[in-house]
């Protein structure tokens, strides 16, 4: 009699652990980024196939800066970068230095799973990992180039002030009948901010590039309304604002098409931040 | 294919109808209900104009057993649902369908089922055809009884909705264990106890609900939400108390505006009964305990629970009138309930004894401070009372004047809050009174008086939505029912606004009984209102016209 009636409070105890979630005070809501709104189009696209590489850095972290070496040998603009910041440990800012840790590189961080920096991803791709000095990205990026264009892409933004009023247009060259999302980043160039060097040195005036500064979807895209067959268009408009301290004229914006369940990245594309001229 | 084997198996239920057995050795039984209603447009009462002149509700169902296995199905048909039902509803099909083992130790049901798990308020599948609900889990119900007096369940599914099934997967255990029956030394003792533990959790997909603070901020949802049950159902000699305590985990939806204030509820109800007494109190406290399978659903559709009542139903015309309704978003009040029979031979009790039912409840809602809207925690409770939502107090005397007569005298006074049912408007105060006699004139004839008054301080006013409620003001009813034999009856009623109200309701009803076939019909009013069983309640539109049911059974 104790042993069943022990069962019986254990097994409901046990369900009770494992099927209830319990969201903590002030993660109520979360961030869902800007509406991307959807038109089909009849335009035809070229079908550019790129690469997206997502590299995780941080200021305090001395093996960084091998990593940006690697990277920088790449001068192929098919290839998009962005370089976000980790958010504990040796990503913490200096003190009285730029923080460029974002919410949306957070939650990306996490997902990965990073813990430890430089750290790099192609294409969003968690079965290929590049630590350190990036070992054999710059060969496995040429090779991902090569692969066949499902979905064709291309973007445009104009920049006023805080705020940036984007076009993406989005061609599938060949069917994808799963759902897949798009995600509108800004990243910002020539940030000059304090780095840790591999001799443990500091440098003052290191230049960061790609540095992820916004997630203007939310943080997983936004869903795309479209069947996925082949030749169907689409263009979507999306506006966003941006913080003060982020620079619009050293920006340029990155949009990537991802599966929404796998969340792997089959096309991407960078474009900068156009302003219109003042007449006067 | 469905809508074949479905005809097949009602060819073959009716085919028994005779015999009733012998289908591979088994029994066949099941019934069927027809509801029909044509009406027309009535400006007085609200009565709105059907299109489609008749509209129907009907259902037949068909029950197989042959020993330890069994099976069913229930065709319904709307079409169009009656007033009052959900248009969803329209359509018609298989609306349920099920097999099942019942073993010594083990019973288990494929299919569409019903379940409860202790007063219900973690968890009740049910169905009430009257007020348009059916929330069977369409999935698997398993129950053990290793040994006597111990029960465990465990049911997973998703609900009913109409001619669907929500998006929400429950899933829940229960165990309870009779301790008289597995515990020696309790056979004999006068000591009684029941112990019981429920878990019910449900999953639903992530969707995107924007924050009201912020349009780039949505909430972060919790995809799975638990509710865990204690209780205890005790008693010793002619006492007993059942008690059951529930908490609920976050679980932003619709009902509560998305807020994650996390949900509790407590239930006591103690009672004492020795011959010719009985009396019972009854407290309740409910805070956030809105539980359905779908967050984003209004109405009474897709709750995965229930929460009783602790109001009297009440069968009269106006102590019915104002019915409560279950505030699953908080609620806290009390009711008790004496009945005595005063012994023949009595000053009271006279020749035949005297029968007095007391009965009192009343129910405020919860003391609270709002912290936020949808995204936040949405509040905090206070330990005080609320706002006053129903009250009610009623004595009831019954006494046989002699073998033929019989009488029954209600005094009712009623505090009815129209905030219960969404509605503006300050308290109505009601008095009610009710005679109702019964002369059994010879054998097989009966008849029955009833003349009810209801003077209320709430009054009828169209161009005011705080006073446009058609049951204000002042009543009188007369009713008289004629049974003629054992297969006729026929009944006239009518219900008159004769102050600071509107509406003149009459029915004329007649129905033929023979054997387990019972055909009414009624040509009449019907006032909008609120019907509620048990604290659920459904709308009931006005209405002006025929009515007429059928119902059978084999």
């Amino acid at each position: 009699m104790k042993k069943i009636f022990i069962g019986i409070i254990g097994i409901i105890g046990l369900m009770g652990l494992v099927s209830c979630d319990k969201i903590e005070e002030g993660e109520y809501t979360v961030y869902d980024g800007a509406k991307v709104t959807w038109t089909s189009t009849s335009s035809s696209l070229t079908p550019v196939q790129r690469v997206y590489v997502e590299k995780f850095t941080g200021p305090r972290c001395s093996n960084c800066p091998l990593a940006d070496a690697t990277l920088s040998t790449i001068h192929d603009e098919r290839v998009v970068m962005v370089s976000i910041n980790h958010p504990t440990g040796q990503g913490i800012p200096y003190p009285g230095q730029p923080d460029l840790r974002t919410d949306g590189g957070t939650v990306w961080d996490k997902w990965y799973g990073v813990n430890a920096i430089p750290a790099a991803y192609i294409n969003r791709d968690l079965s290929q990992q590049y630590l350190g000095d990036m070992g054999n990205i710059v060969g496995d990026i040429n090779q991902a180039l090569t692969a066949k264009c499902v979905v064709a892409l291309e973007a445009s933004a104009y920049g006023a002030l805080d705020e940036v009023d984007a076009v993406i247009e989005l061609q599938f060259v060949t069917d994808y009948l799963q759902p897949v999302t798009v995600t509108v980043a800004l990243v910002e160039d020539s940030l000059v901010y304090r780095q840790l060097l591999p001799d443990n040195s500091v440098d003052d005036n290191y230049v960061h590039n790609h540095m992820l500064r916004k997630v203007a979807t939310s943080y997983w895209g936004a869903d795309l309304e479209a069947s996925g067959t082949a030749g169907e268009s689409l263009m979507g408009r999306v506006d966003f604002t941006i913080d003060s301290d982020v620079n619009l004229e050293k920006s340029h914006m990155v949009v990537f098409v991802s599966d929404k369940a796998t969340r792997k990245v089959l096309n991407c594309v960078q474009c900068g931040i156009t302003f219109e001229v003042d007449e006067k | 294919m469905i809508k074949r084997i479905f005809t097949l198996a009602l060819l073959a239920a009716l085919g028994t109808t005779v015999s009733a057995q012998g289908l591979l050795g088994g029994h066949v039984t099941g019934n069927v209900q027809m509801d029909g209603q044509m009406s027309r447009a009535d400006s007085v009462i609200g009565a709105q104009d059907v299109p489609e002149k008749l509209l129907m509700n009907a259902r037949a169902d068909v029950l197989y057993t042959n020993g330890d296995f069994s099976a069913g199905l229930r065709f319904e048909l709307y079409q169009n649902p009656l007033l009052g039902f959900d248009a969803r509803y329209s359509g018609q099909g298989l609306a349920n369908y099920f097999v099942a083992y019942n073993g010594e130790k083990l019973s288990v049901t494929a299919g569409h089922f019903y379940e409860q798990f202790g007063s219900g308020m973690i968890l009740r599948a049910y169905e009430d055809r009257y007020l348009g609900l059916d929330n069977a889990l369409l999935g698997m119900n398993v129950q053990l009884r290793p040994v006597q007096g111990v029960t465990i369940k465990g049911v997973i599914g998703r609900q009913k909705i109409f001619w669907e099934y929500g998006e929400g997967l429950v899933r829940g255990i229960d165990g309870e264990v009779n301790l008289g029956s597995v515990l020696g030394f309790m056979k004999e003792s006068k000591f009684r106890a029941t112990l019981g533990a429920g878990f019910v959790s449900k999953y639903e997909d992530d969707e995107v609900i924007p924050s009201s603070a912020n349009p780039e901020m949505r909430l972060n949802l919790p995809l799975n939400v638990g509710a865990t049950s204690l209780r205890a159902d005790l008693g010793y000699g002619n006492w007993s108390l059942q008690t059951e305590y529930v908490i609920k985990g976050q679980d932003p939806s619709a009902i509560n505006g998305y807020v994650y204030h996390p949900g509790q509820a407590l239930l006591l109800n103690l009672i004492y009964s020795q011959r010719g007494f009985s009396a019972s109190v009854q407290a309740k406290r409910i805070d956030n305990m809105g539980f359905k399978s779908v967050r984003s659903q209004s109405g009474e559709m897709l709750y995965i629970n229930y929460l009783p009542a602790i109001t009297k139903n009440h069968t009269y015309a106006f102590l019915s009138m104002y019915p409560y309704a279950t505030q699953v978003n908080g609620e806290q009040g009390l009711q008790a309930d004496v009945m005595y029979k005063v012994k023949k031979g009595t000053f009271l009790g006279g020749e035949n004894g005297l029968d007095l039912h007391l009965n009192g409840s009343a129910v405020f809602g919860l003391d609270t401070t709002v912290t936020g809207g949808a995204g936040t925690e949405g509040y905090t409770v206070n330990g005080g009372l609320g706002e006053t939502l129903y009250g009610d107090v009623s004595l009831e005397i019954a006494k046989k004047l002699s073998k033929a007569v019989k009488y029954t005298v209600t005094y009712a006074y009623q505090v009815f809050n129209p905030v219960v049912e969404n509605e503006p408007g300050d308290l109505h105060h009601n008095h009610i009174v009710v005679a109702d006699v019964l002369w059994k004139v010879s054998k097989g004839h009966s008849l029955r008086f009833e003349a009810e008054w209801m003077g209320s301080d709430s009054h009828y006013d169209a161009d005011d939505p705080a006073h446009n409620d058609r049951r204000a003001g002042d009543w009188i009813m007369g009713l008289v029912e004629w049974n003629i034999g054992t297969h006729w009856f026929l009944s006239a009623s009518d219900q008159y606004a004769y102050n600071d109200g509107v509406g003149n309701y009459y029915n004329l009803t007649v129905g033929y009984t023979h054997g387990a076939t019972r055909l009414q019909i009624g040509y009449g009013k019907q006032r909008e209102g609120l019907l509620c069983i048990g604290g659920v309640c459904r709308v009931v539109p006005a209405s002006n016209g025929l009515t007429f049911s059928l119902t059978t059974s084999f």
